[in-house]
């Protein structure tokens, strides 16, 4: 199985994001691994749903998101690429 | 080109033939007269539940909601004691699609604002532009990558426009004045224009085989405007007001008019164009709330609701809000206008034990088959269906235990209010089962009238025209009438031998708050909702 480190899918999905908000016109300097989707990228919920699809479509992999933004019953208010890159990359490795 | 289809959302002949008749002023919409004239029409039987998101998929399809697995706006799924919500997307259908089926065989084409395309299929060959998707991801679910890029370029293309604003939807749901009703209306005026000059430029600027376009603006009208158009509920049309709205009503149509005889101008005179709606509509008079009533005979139990805005929020949504570990049965969402049996499928789980099942749905079904109108004993759910009656096939395990029909063709009510049932304020408009389907150009019959044809046949009609072959397991056929005599004998309708082919992308994505209240709310807007 080949070997998914974080930093890349970091890369990847600063690039994913960064296309997704392209027409936006939010004003803000660049996306990082501590960049926020809610807080920063102004995303509401439709907008994450899109983000997880768009990153499923690009691995070609189901990657099960439900695990990641539902805790204890409820939805986590906000995350930052990192915590996606790390989520993401666990589960390319069959760790999630 | 060869061919055109146009999809108007809950078109109905109800409607159509009062509009293409012969006033003082001539017809409201003259172009479509021409087509009855010179075209042949039927009624287009939809899909056992006359909804937007199976009824526009098995169009597509050429299969019924059982094979292709669509049954209702969301699907639930049971998480941690409480369920969650996930909107249906093009990866949840099972069949394959006549845009897929057609680019697979060389077929360029091009689908404008169809539900549930997006994410487009891989293999498109030809252009894409999804409906139901918000405007800031319909560039990364538009194909080809460059056609965003193109569209902004249109004189006057303006995403937010083009695309379901949930927003302002949900603003107007909020306080629905008459003013806001009026300009719910308005609204659709310049959206279809947005869809018709993106149809338009790719039809001047492209060599395509399949044009397709959808415009839902008649849906969305008859859903909020019902009573003003309805020939049948003329005489209630008075005051400035109503005849404001049933003029401004009449715009929308000749606007639309235009709009056809545009596109099948553009087409060229080579083209068959096919026009087609997903269910047709009706009125509807009372409100049926069918959760109290099952509260009542003791299948289900409300959950508490605390003060919090988040509390009040899911309360209001357009998914049941109840205590699961003691419910057996109930309606998941008005839209579905299904009820679904609990089941315990292990140890734990809350429902029925599955060796109870049929015992169990019989006498939910009397319990329904009572539900009856107080003063004429009439049954208010005039039929019910088992779901191996209607959505046999292998997505079957997907779809509601029963179906209602309602005795006015209505949706039912989720609401924790009482009565059960209760008469409207006002007459509205809802989804009727017969559909439209006209035919016009070359080789089809002229001013013919045909009995019925079903939704799932619009595919086989149209993969003919494009003169490829049906594939064999397609439910849809090419029905008799349409084309003539001479156009069929020189070109024999052909069914495959191979089936159709499926690409599936696994998923799995969960719907957070805030967007299951902004599509709760632009379907509560739809008349989904009381």
């Amino acid at each position: 199985m080949e070997d998914h480190k974080n930093r890349d899918v970091e890369d990847v999905l600063i690039g994913i994001a960064g296309d997704l908000i392209q027409d936006w016109g939010l004003e803000m300097e660049g996306i990082s691994v501590s960049t926020k989707l809610v807080a920063d990228l102004e995303f509401a919920s439709v907008d994450i749903i899109q983000f997880c699809m768009a990153i499923e479509q690009h691995y070609d992999w189901k990657l099960g998101f439900n695990k990641l933004l539902i805790k204890d019953g409820s939805y986590v208010p906000d995350l930052s690429i990192a915590q996606v890159a790390s989520f993401v990359a666990d589960a390319l490795n069959g760790g999630v | 080109m060869r061919t055109l289809l146009i999809g108007l959302d809950g078109a109905t002949f109800t409607i159509l033939d009062d509009l293409v008749k012969e006033g003082p002023d001539g017809p409201v919409m003259p172009f479509l007269s021409k087509i009855y004239k010179e075209g042949v029409r039927c009624k287009l039987l939809s899909t056992p539940n006359p909804l937007t998101p199976p009824a526009w998929v098995s169009l597509m399809t050429g299969e019924s909601p059982g094979y292709h697995g669509i049954y209702d706006f969301i699907r639930a799924e049971e998480a941690d004691g409480d369920m969650f919500f996930t909107l249906y997307d093009s990866r949840d259908n099972r069949s394959e699609t006549i845009w897929s089926i057609a680019s697979r065989q060389g077929k360029r084409v091009a689908a404008l604002n169809f539900p549930f395309t997006a994410p487009p299929p891989s293999n498109l060959n030809g252009f894409m532009v999804p409906g139901f998707v918000p405007w800031r991801h319909l560039r990364r679910n538009s194909r080809p990558d460059d056609l965003y890029d193109r569209m902004k370029a249109l004189p006057g293309f303006d995403p937010k426009e083009l695309a379901w604003d949930f927003d302002r939807e949900k603003k107007a749901i909020d306080l629905l004045s008459d003013e806001e009703r009026e300009n719910w209306i308005r609204y659709h005026l310049p959206r279809e224009a947005q869809w018709f000059r993106i149809a338009d430029n790719l039809l001047g600027g492209e060599s395509l085989d399949l044009m397709a376009v959808m415009f839902d603006g008649v849906d969305k009208l008859q859903h909020q405007a019902w009573q003003f158009i309805d020939p049948g509920l003329r005489d209630g049309v008075d005051g400035e007001y109503c005849r404001r709205m049933r003029e401004l009503c009449m715009d929308y149509f000749r606007q639309l008019d235009g709009f056809i005889e545009k596109l099948i101008t553009a087409a060229g005179p080579d083209v068959q164009t096919f026009i087609a709606s997903d269910h047709g509509f009706t009125s509807t008079y009372e409100i049926v709330r069918i959760n109290v009533y099952l509260h009542e005979k003791g299948y289900l139990k409300w959950k508490p609701v605390s003060n919090t805005p988040e509390a009040v929020r899911r309360e209001n949504s357009m998914f049941s809000n109840l205590e699961w570990k003691d419910t057996v049965a109930y309606c998941q969402t008005p839209s579905s206008n299904g009820i679904t049996i609990r089941v315990a499928r292990k140890p734990g789980d809350t429902g029925i034990r599955p060796e109870d099942y049929q015992t169990f749905r019989d006498s939910l079904i009397k319990d329904l088959e009572n539900l009856r109108d107080l003063e004429t004993g009439e049954r208010i759910i005039s039929r019910i269906y088992k779901r191996e009656e209607v959505f046999s096939g292998p997505a079957m395990g997907n779809a509601p235990d029963l179906l209602l029909s309602l005795r006015d063709s209505g949706f039912v009510s989720i609401k924790n209010i009482s009565p059960v049932i209760e008469r409207r304020s006002e007459v509205a408009g809802t989804h009727h089962p017969e559909g439209i389907f006209l035919a016009y150009g070359p080789g089809i019959n002229r001013g013919a009238v045909k009995g019925e044809m079903k939704i799932v046949d619009v595919a086989a009609v149209l993969l003919y025209s494009l003169g490829l072959e049906v594939p064999g397991d397609m439910e849809g056929r090419v029905a008799g009438g349409i084309f003539t005599e001479d156009y069929l004998a020189g070109r024999p309708v052909r069914i495959s031998n191979l089936g159709s082919v499926v690409e599936k992308d696994e998923r799995s994505e969960e719907m957070a708050e805030d967007e299951k209240n902004k599509i709760m709310s632009q379907l509560r807007m739809l008349g989904y909702m009381e």
